[in-house]
């Protein structure tokens, strides 16, 4: 045994030690708190979706003849092909929430400002990317809603001035949806939006590891320790978290299993049609507004959340209150639950 | 120590070498990654728009003012051919597209309402195409027009010959196996490419 560890010592010339260094960062002791472990969860979640991702990979295949049946294929005739589908669907809809809940946990708290304003654009593109391989994730099913939520969302791309129409056709791989269209969706899915990820997340890691977790003091925190190691504590509290994630998932995939819609006809559109529930807001102020302009204010949108850091800092300066962004926060808050909440209570 | 003069020259001289050739290091790599990213680019830019055609509907005549005929396009589509004036030219007819302006929904026709409604964003039509209510009508966007051609006493209309409707394993498939029409004004009618499905006075009936 002793030969072993020598032989592997002798090939990676790194000391016990120097590792605790590395790894063990002191975190703040507001880190005990579960909530705080909502930065973990997507990260987690990320991971479920990758491994499941790679075993329905084996069975999918992207073209029009053949996606509709593959993912029945996988659904009814595979081995625990249900579960793992199941488990892909619901993972995906938690990784969405994971990562919402995580924005406004770092919004609320205000750990978006100087000096993590970088990191807070990395969170904003983590976002944007998450909510891509949603959509694109939901497209390959290839069922009636799919199909229409793909020409819904490649028309939306098409109402952006100037660029717009090369977009569409970039997404569609022509000006309508056609026999390639699938095949580029699946390569947004699989490889080019989860390697962007990956490559971000790794950005978004090295800068928390380079700025350091921010600093909160709860007034029932222990006044003798300030901070607590990463490893092995903090990570326990995220191992003990996707278990319970884990257990979730598969109750969730057992209980309520994906289904499959009726296959995707381009000639009808389904009389009530709704795209996954995290994108109900937008679904929803695309029927308030006109397509140009709810297009452009739902850029605005964006743009500004992008560069929030930076309009709270001048808020805070003309309004003299630390707290107005959490204000607008609220009625931001309160008007997507709403508009969410309104688009899945109507028929149209 | 003094730098000498001779020496002061060939450090200038170093400098500016390699000075220049990192610069010419980094415009060839530039220039080559760059054409490579455009190259790449290009690929994957659509080669073609959609592959449309001109394809034979039927006599001219035979569809009087206020009749309509609905005709089924080789992609599957179909579209409400209606005619309206008595002249004989081509702008006595339209053809309606099914393909909501708004966001690329199909519309349907509501009878009960005299309307086509898209149900996707709520956006409606009257029977001539002209949107009512929703965001096409913010908008000020009408249903889509085939464009449509009579040669010689034929109507011709053109319309996409492609649609991710030929992979639908139940579709019939010689009927998609269709080269589109030569437009002619002495040629002869093409056997029927696409296909009327039937006539009717009311141009609403059959959509």
């Amino acid at each position: 045994m002793g030969f072993v560890v020598d032989w592997i010592r002798e090939r990676v010339p790194i000391r016990g030690d120097q590792l605790r260094e590395l790894t063990n960062e002191p975190v703040p002791n507001h880190l005990k708190r579960w909530w705080f472990c909502l930065g973990g969860t997507p990260a987690y979640l990320f991971v479920v979706q990758i491994v499941t991702g790679i075993l329905l990979a084996f069975y999918y295949s992207s073209s029009p003849q053949t996606a509709y049946q593959s993912v029945r294929y996988i659904t009814d005739d595979v081995t625990y092909g249900w579960y793992f589908r199941s488990l892909h669907k619901w993972g995906a809809t938690f990784m969405v929430a994971a990562v919402i809940l995580h924005q406004m946990r770092v919004y609320f708290t205000g750990a978006y400002r100087k000096p993590r304003e970088l990191n807070w654009l990395v969170g904003m593109c983590l976002l944007l990317c998450t909510l891509g391989v949603g959509f694109t994730g939901y497209s390959l099913v290839f069922e009636q809603l799919s199909y229409w939520g793909a020409t819904v969302g490649a028309n939306i791309s098409d109402t952006v001035p100037l660029v717009g129409p090369v977009l569409k056709e970039m997404l569609l791989g022509g000006d309508a949806y056609n026999e390639r269209t699938l095949s580029r969706f699946f390569i947004l899915h699989a490889a080019i939006l989860p390697g962007t990820m990956i490559l971000l997340l790794a950005i978004h890691i090295t800068l928390i590891r380079l700025q350091g977790v921010t600093e909160f003091k709860f007034e029932d925190d222990a006044a003798t320790e300030d901070h607590f190691n990463f490893f092995p504590d903090h990570l326990y509290t995220e191992v003990i978290a996707g278990l319970v994630l884990m257990l979730l998932l598969s109750a969730l995939a057992t209980i309520l299993p994906a289904t499959l819609g009726d296959r995707a006809d381009p000639l009808t559109t389904p009389e009530v049609i709704k795209p996954e529930w995290f994108f109900y807001v937008t679904f929803r102020w695309l029927k308030l507004f006109s397509g140009t302009f709810a297009v452009l204010s739902m850029g605005f949108i964006v743009l500004a959340m992008f560069l929030w850091p930076w309009i709270d800092n001048l808020l805070r300066r003309v309004t003299r209150r630390e707290d107005a962004s959490v204000y607008i926060g609220i009625v931001a808050v309160c008007l997507i639950i709403g508009m969410t909440v309104y688009e899945a209570a109507v028929a149209h | 120590m003094a730098e000498l003069p001779g020496q002061e020259q060939a450090t200038d001289r170093r400098g500016f070498l390699a000075t220049t050739s990192s610069l010419t290091m980094a415009g060839g790599l530039i220039a080559g990654y760059g054409t490579f990213v455009a190259m790449a680019g290009r690929f994957l830019y659509p080669a073609g728009p959609s592959v449309v055609g001109w394809m034979y509907v039927s006599q001219a005549d035979a569809l009087r003012p206020g009749d309509s005929l609905v005709y089924r396009a080789p992609s599957g589509a179909t579209v409400v051919i209606a005619r309206h004036g008595d002249t004989g030219e081509v702008d006595d007819f339209i053809a309606l597209s099914s393909v909501c302006p708004h966001l690329g929904c199909q519309v349907h026709w509501e009878s009960q309402n005299n309307r086509f409604f898209c149900p996707c964003h709520n956006g409606a039509f009257d029977p001539k195409g002209k949107a009512i209510a929703g965001p096409p009508a913010s908008a000020g966007q009408s249903l889509p027009r085939y464009p449509l051609s009579v040669e010689g006493g034929l109507l011709f209309i053109e319309v996409p010959l492609e649609s991710v409707v030929a992979a639908a394993p139940l579709q019939a498939a010689p009927e998609l196996n269709v080269a589109p029409h030569k437009f002619a004004s002495d040629a002869a009618c093409p056997a029927a490419h696409g296909s009327q499905v039937s006539t009717s006075s009311n141009p609403s009936r059959h959509c």
